[in-house]
């Protein structure tokens, strides 16, 4: 039986062959058939995003905002006259499907640019990919790694150093000289310790003790307890919601009386939701999305951020986050190069390097040395009252 | 430093009274069936998210906790009925397959019908207590409760009523059960039962102040099976201290090694056991299980 | 007994035509699949050719994990550990410490089989739920310490690997990449079915089908599973190098759940146990994968997160409830369906098909004609006639306040048949069981052979040429009748897992299947050599076992109620088999309600009574012994001699 029942595999495998037999583009490092867009015909952007699996929160607001993007450039008339074509490809939250994702990008839709991924990890696996393959990647993920060294690969989110410098800052500013650190276990916490203690020896900061969480984390009294023990002055709490609310949940209830930071990461509703009244007196280190109306008349992002909300929520009946301003900075960014520099590889990349726009996460300066082009400016400070989010002016 | 202490210990045991009634979901399938069901940990996270959504649509808080466990009760027994009794060569192997698969399918439910954020349950009526500096919710209160009021109720039954003692015996003595009047399909039906309730329960009481979400479960139950094993996945008794002890070791190691070592402490101890001393914390087994 | 249509015996071919006569399949298989591979990067599209290096990756773990299912009847819910492991000593070796990639790799898939083999060594003794859960926690502590460990480069992990070069050649695109995978994965696919071809892995699938049969035929139930844990893990670990290589980057989600779930769903829809069917459950799931992620949102508007898992719980029901055999099952009957269909030659079709099967386990008459149909099975006998083979002291077994045995004695001479016989409840099976090894006494020894065998398990005591059967048949039922009385050779191989896997015992396997042929024909059970052991009747299935017990060349053959449910004539050639077998040496302990034929049957009759040896003796002396009657048939002794006469005049 055992054998006979390979002969029955035999059909199998051919029939997968025939499902693999596509069209002919050379898997084999050969020129491709449809060779680069060249200078006409339409461009063509791709993205890979975290729409399914653990990042989704991330990738589908950024897919929201892209493809309205592409909508509105459509209705524009492209760039330069040539059609712009965007392909959105799901790299399913792992490592592999963005790998799969920019492979397929590259080889069979022969795209100009790479907009993606919503997360660290999937755009670290991007990136050789990007490197090797001489396209240019604009990742909408966080970790300043993404770049670090990189050639062809830029990044459109607040780098974590500049969030801190911000809250460190304000911490200088009130005295403070002893600081607790309770963080995210995951990427988007990693590396704040040694940050906090970097930046802080310049202004008389110090981090007395350093606590950790996980995303799906729900019981948080060891963490405060230890902290609760400890003679800090202030605390910094790094995380992403629902976790980074409910510490500030289990914090007020555990009674620590310390003032409370918290970073970028927690700019929406479901920190409010997670918290309750917990929430209030919170100073959190941020862009502008969340409190367009008291920014000045006269701030730049302002008409943008504004036209961006208005738009999206009339797209999709729903206020845009912060995720989507990250993938609407890259677009424009991208969008400005190639109308400047046309498709070429080399070209855009350079245009890239020098490229200078007011985003919705703020005003961006790329230059060879610095592919990220955001500095502390972009950044604000808000106070949690009542459920929302108070500019502190300076 | 006594007050951390006391704090952690606190926080050790309210954690662990949840993983106590899981434990009792999973023995009292297991004793039946002998199946170990991966989705125990889900009948938790599927209580705890539907009486939030029933809540958050209106519903008193009271009613909407009826509800919640009602429903997942009669998940427990549609599981049995509709997938497991349906496995036509239930092997071991076989078993964690089907039960795996059932818990990625509610799961998949939960996401798809409440999408990706975690809900709680409003706090339970009652007052946070701050005794000599150690802060005691009211909730982590009502959660200890939960063990005392259900996990004694089961165990009494268990051992104290002729049905009860029926069921006990059913895997080993089918012929004890049918006296009483349970054929092995009702023993079945009743053991999920039971398993639903006390999962609907423990995800209830939890609600509050840890939170429902969908890939919670997975966890959960893996918890509870841990403390099944140090409970040689015959006693309850010694499931649920065992299941304390891991709530209170558990919330030590976060508060004076590592926190992000927690989640690994369970299963470190669960290979442990499983090398060195298999019954558990049971003192004198009555029957090996091996 | 010529029988024209019989296929050929594979022993009377060259060297060649053997080798392809009992590899056909893999070769066949292995050939399609290479020129498939071959051809597959200049025709796929490029969309395509990354999911099938991808499934190409997967295959190596999901080939693992059918080995550690099908042979070893253990789930592991902790693959991805191991593949995690294997990604991630590769990955650090290469970046780190800048070894050479071979280096890396081999480091990589040994790291994962020495964590498999720690883990294996406490929990492969248990049974059950035990492993699959205990991986299950693996998963998770191997995520969580690299999540944790700066070595490991906590959640960001260990990126920057670089392309690997062979020969000189940069494997820098998807199709050098495939090639690159697909040696390694054929060299496992051969390993792999080698494997469950083996000694080895026959043993293992006996284990599966009556543990306590194949542990009374010398098989070592614990090392082999262990074994091959070990080997499963060396899969997933190697499949965790190409994926470091591939995607560049590892991080701890890569020892995840769900890459864990996504291994076991690809064995379970390929087939439990089947190895082809890993390969093309990898295949199939990756293409599932990548439809999924489209078809339910597009389903389910608004549906976010997670998606694929919905589908994945759906099919895994669906497959377990309506499908259990999987793709094999499908295909199977698919096949049968089509020869069905074909009414020109399905016959012939289906010999063909037959043969394939028939010659890797069978042997053809006329290539042992010379061996007359009455031959003996072959026995041990290392002892003289009379010298004493078996010796009982003081056996004593309780259960909780009960004493099944109290204090038996008993000597066994070699070359003699002892039957064993009293009332039911008596402690007659207790104490076959103990001699066996299915049990430990409470106290008292059994000494076989001069070695204390008492409290060791089966398999030891058979490794010395003691095997039985059974009064509850134990017949493994995935196998035909040839196939279980060629399982009774097990103790004669030496051939490992190792040897298995290189396929180098094509030789004793040929030698073994001419005996079991040989055995059959005493037994007057060649008739139905091919035919599924269980579906014989149950006169038949109690004779095989017989053979299969013989299979094995004992020097002492236990034997639990051989007679029951025998037909007279059966009676009669299993009566007439078991005297010649004395009169050639072999000593044999037999336990039989029907008084009658022991008293006829056995040398010496031994008397058990409420678990008290009451009679040791020859037959005639046992039969009047007073005691006897009484405690046997009740206390009147005139009644029980009419009752007696009764039982035997009844057989």
């Amino acid at each position: 039986m055992k054998h006979s029942r390979m002969r029955l595999f035999a059909p199998v495998v051919i029939a997968t062959a025939l499902v693999l037999a596509g069209c002919s583009t050379s898997n084999l490092g050969g020129t491709s058939d449809a060779d680069k867009s060249g200078d006409s015909g339409p461009i063509k952007i791709g993205a890979v995003l975290d729409i399914t699996g653990v990042g989704a929160s991330l990738g589908v607001p950024e897919q929201n905002t892209l493809q309205m993007l592409a909508d509105q450039l459509k209705a524009d008339g492209g760039i330069n006259g040539r059609d712009v074509e965007l392909i959105i490809v799901d790299d399913q939250s792992t490592e592999d499907g963005a790998a799969k994702a920019t492979a397929k990008l590259i080889e069979s839709d022969n795209v100009d640019l790479i907009i993606g991924a919503s997360r660290t990890g999937p755009s670290l696996a991007m990136r050789p990919l990007a490197e090797a393959a001489e396209i240019p990647l604009i990742s909408v993920a966080a970790n300043a790694a993404i770049v670090d060294g990189a050639k062809w690969v830029f990044k459109t989110t607040q780098n974590d150093v500049t969030v801190l410098e911000t809250i460190l800052n304000d911490a200088e500013k009130k005295g403070y000289t002893k600081l607790a650190l309770v963080r995210d276990a995951t990427g988007f916490g990693e590396g704040i310790a040694d940050y906090i203690t970097q930046l802080g020896a310049d202004r008389g900061i110090t981090l007395v003790t350093t606590e950790a969480f996980e995303p799906s984390a729900t019981d948080f009294t060891p963490q405060m307890t230890n902290i609760r023990s400890s003679d800090a002055d202030a605390v910094i709490i790094w995380g992403i919601n629902p976790a980074a609310g409910l510490a500030q949940k289990a914090y007020v209830q555990l009674g620590v009386n310390k003032p409370v930071y918290q970073s970028h990461g927690i700019a929406n509703q479901a920190f409010f939701d997670a918290a309750g009244p917990s929430a209030d007196g919170v100073i959190a280190a941020m862009g502008r999305l969340l409190v367009t109306e008291q920014l000045d008349a006269d701030n730049p992002q302002r008409p943008v951020i504004e036209k961006f909300q208005a738009d999206y929520s009339e797209a999709f009946g729903e206020q845009p986050s912060t995720f989507g301003g990250h993938a609407f900075d890259a677009w424009h960014i991208a969008v400005n190069a190639i109308e400047k520099a046309g498709t070429d590889p080399n070209a855009l990349r350079d245009e890239l390097e020098q490229a200078e726009f007011v985003g919705i996460s703020g005003v961006y300066k790329m230059t060879p040395e610095n592919h990220s082009g955001l500095t502390a400016s972009a950044l604000i400070l808000a106070e949690a009252r009542g459920g929302s989010w108070t500019l502190l002016k300076d | 430093m006594l007050t951390d202490f006391l704090q952690l210990t606190v926080a050790g045991l309210s954690q662990g009274s949840v993983y106590a009634l899981l434990a009792v979901g999973l023995i009292a399938v297991y004793t039946v069936r002998h199946i170990v069901n991966i989705a125990q940990g889900e009948f938790a996270m599927l209580a705890g998210i539907g009486g939030a959504w029933l809540t958050a649509a209106g519903m008193p808080l009271i009613l909407a906790i009826l509800v919640a466990i009602f429903s997942v009760i009669l998940v427990a027994i549609a599981m049995e009925r509709l997938i497991i009794a349906r496995v036509k060569n239930l092997t071991t192997l076989f078993s964690m397959i089907v039960t795996l698969s059932v818990s990625i399918l509610l799961q998949a439910i939960m996401l798809l019908v409440w999408g990706p954020e975690a809900r709680g349950l409003p706090r339970f009526p009652g007052e946070n207590l701050l005794i000599g500096g150690v802060s005691i919710r009211s909730q982590e209160l009502w959660m200890l409760g939960a063990l005392v009021v259900v996990g004694g109720g089961i165990m009494l039954f268990y051992e104290k009523t002729r049905w009860g003692k029926a069921l006990r015996a059913c895997a080993e003595q089918p012929i004890a059960a049918r006296i009483v009047g349970i054929s092995p399909v009702m023993a079945s039906v009743m053991a999920f039962a039971i398993a639903g309730f006390v999962g609907a329960v423990a995800g209830v009481v939890s609600s509050p102040i840890a939170l429902s979400l969908w890939s919670g479960g997975l966890l959960l139950g893996l918890k509870g099976f841990v403390a099944a094993i140090l409970g040689g996945f015959s006693s309850f008794r010694a499931a649920i201290v065992g299941a304390l002890l891991l709530g209170v070791i558990e919330a030590y190691v976060a508060g004076y090694v590592a926190s992000g070592l927690r989640d690994g402490v369970a299963f470190l101890i669960l290979i442990l056991v499983l090398t060195f001393r298999t019954q558990g914390l049971v003192l004198k087994p009555t029957a090996v299980r091996v | 007994m010529t029988d024209s249509t019989a296929p050929t015996f594979v022993g009377n071919l060259t060297p060649r035509k053997r080798f392809w006569a009992t590899n056909r399949g893999t070769v066949i298989g292995c050939s399609i699949l290479v020129v498939v591979a071959i051809i597959i990067p200049f025709t796929a599209s490029a969309s395509m050719m990354n999911v099938a290096v991808f499934a190409m990756i997967f295959a190596l773990p999901a080939i693992g994990l059918s080995l550690l299912m099908g042979l070893a009847g253990q789930v592991s819910l902790g693959q991805a550990a191991f593949f995690g492991i294997g990604a991630y000593t590769h990955a650090i070796l290469l970046t780190k410490f800048d070894v050479s990639g071979p280096i890396a790799a081999t480091a990589g898939v040994l790291a994962a089989m020495f964590v498999a083999l720690l883990v294996g060594l406490p929990l492969m003794r248990l049974r059950g739920h035990y492993l699959a859960l205990a991986t299950l926690g693996l998963g998770f502590i191997v995520m969580i310490t690299a999540r944790e460990w700066d070595f490991t480069g906590r959640t960001t992990g260990i990126f920057g690997i670089a392309r690997p070069v062979v020969f000189g050649i940069p494997i820098d695109n998807n199709g050098l990449f495939f090639w690159f995978v697909t040696p390694f994965v054929v060299l496992g696919l051969i390993v792999a079915l080698n494997l469950t071809h083996s000694r080895a892995g026959r043993a293992l699938s006996a284990v599966n089908d009556s543990e306590l049969a194949a542990e009374s035929l010398g098989v070592s139930t614990y090392a082999l599973r262990l074994k091959v844990l070990v080997l499963s893990a060396g899969f997933a670990g190697l499949g965790g190098v190409f994926y470091a290589y591939q995607v560049a980057i590892v991080s701890p989600q890569i020892a995840g759940f769900n890459v864990s779930v996504e291994f076991l769903l690809m064995v379970v829809i390929g087939g439990l146990g089947s190895v082809w069917g890993a390969l093309a459950g990898a295949f199939l799931i990756e293409f599932l994968g990548e439809g999924m992620s489209e078809l339910i949102p597009a389903l389910i508007p608004g549906a976010t997160g997670e998606v694929q898992l919905l589908g994945y719980g759906i099919v895994l029901v669906l497959v377990i409830l309506l499908l259990p055999g999987g793709l094999v099952q499908a295909t199977t009957a698919l096949w049968r369906w089509f020869l069905a269909k074909l009414p020109s030659r399905p016959v012939a079709t289906r010999a063909e098909g037959d043969d394939i099967a028939v010659n890797d386990t069978a042997v053809n008459d006329t290539a042992v004609n010379d061996t007359a149909s009455d031959a003996l099975p072959k026995v041990s006998a290392p002892l003289a006639p009379g010298e004493s083979i078996l010796e009982i002291s003081g056996l004593t077994m309780r259960y909780g306040g009960v004493v099944a045995l109290d204090s038996v004695n008993l000597t066994v001479p070699a070359g003699t048949i002892l039957g064993l016989i009293g009332p039911n409840g008596a402690g007659k099976t207790t104490c076959f069981n103990i001699i066996s090894g299915a049990l430990a006494p409470t106290s008292g020894t059994v000494t076989f052979l001069g070695r204390t065998i008492s409290g060791r398990k089966p398999h030891v005591a058979a490794s010395h040429g003691l095997t039985r059967t059974f009064q509850n048949l134990q017949i493994f039922s995935s196998t035909d009748v040839v196939g279980n009385v060629y399982m009774g050779r097990y103790r004669q191989g030496r051939a490992g897992i190792l040897r298995g896997m290189l396929g180098l015992q094509a030789h004793e396997q040929r030698s073994n299947r001419g005996v079991a042929h040989d055995i059959l024909q005493s037994m007057n059970l060649t008739d139905v050599a091919h035919e599924d052991a269980g579906s014989l009747p149950f006169g038949r299935q109690r004779m095989m076992e017989v053979c299969r017990a013989l299979a094995a060349e004992p020097a002492l053959l236990l034997l639990d109620e051989p007679m029951a449910g025998l037909s007279g004539a059966e009676r009669d050639v299993l009566a007439e088999l078991l005297r010649s077998l004395r009169d050639a040496g072999l000593t044999i302990l037999l336990v039989e309600h029907d008084v009658a034929q022991v008293m006829s049957l056995a040398d010496h009759v031994a008397v058990l009574d409420d678990g008290v040896l009451i009679a040791h003796g020859e037959p005639e002396i046992v039969r009047n012994d007073p005691a006897v009657i009484a405690a046997y048939l009740g206390t009147d002794v005139d009644e029980a001699e009419t009752e007696l006469i009764d039982l035997e005049g009844h057989a």
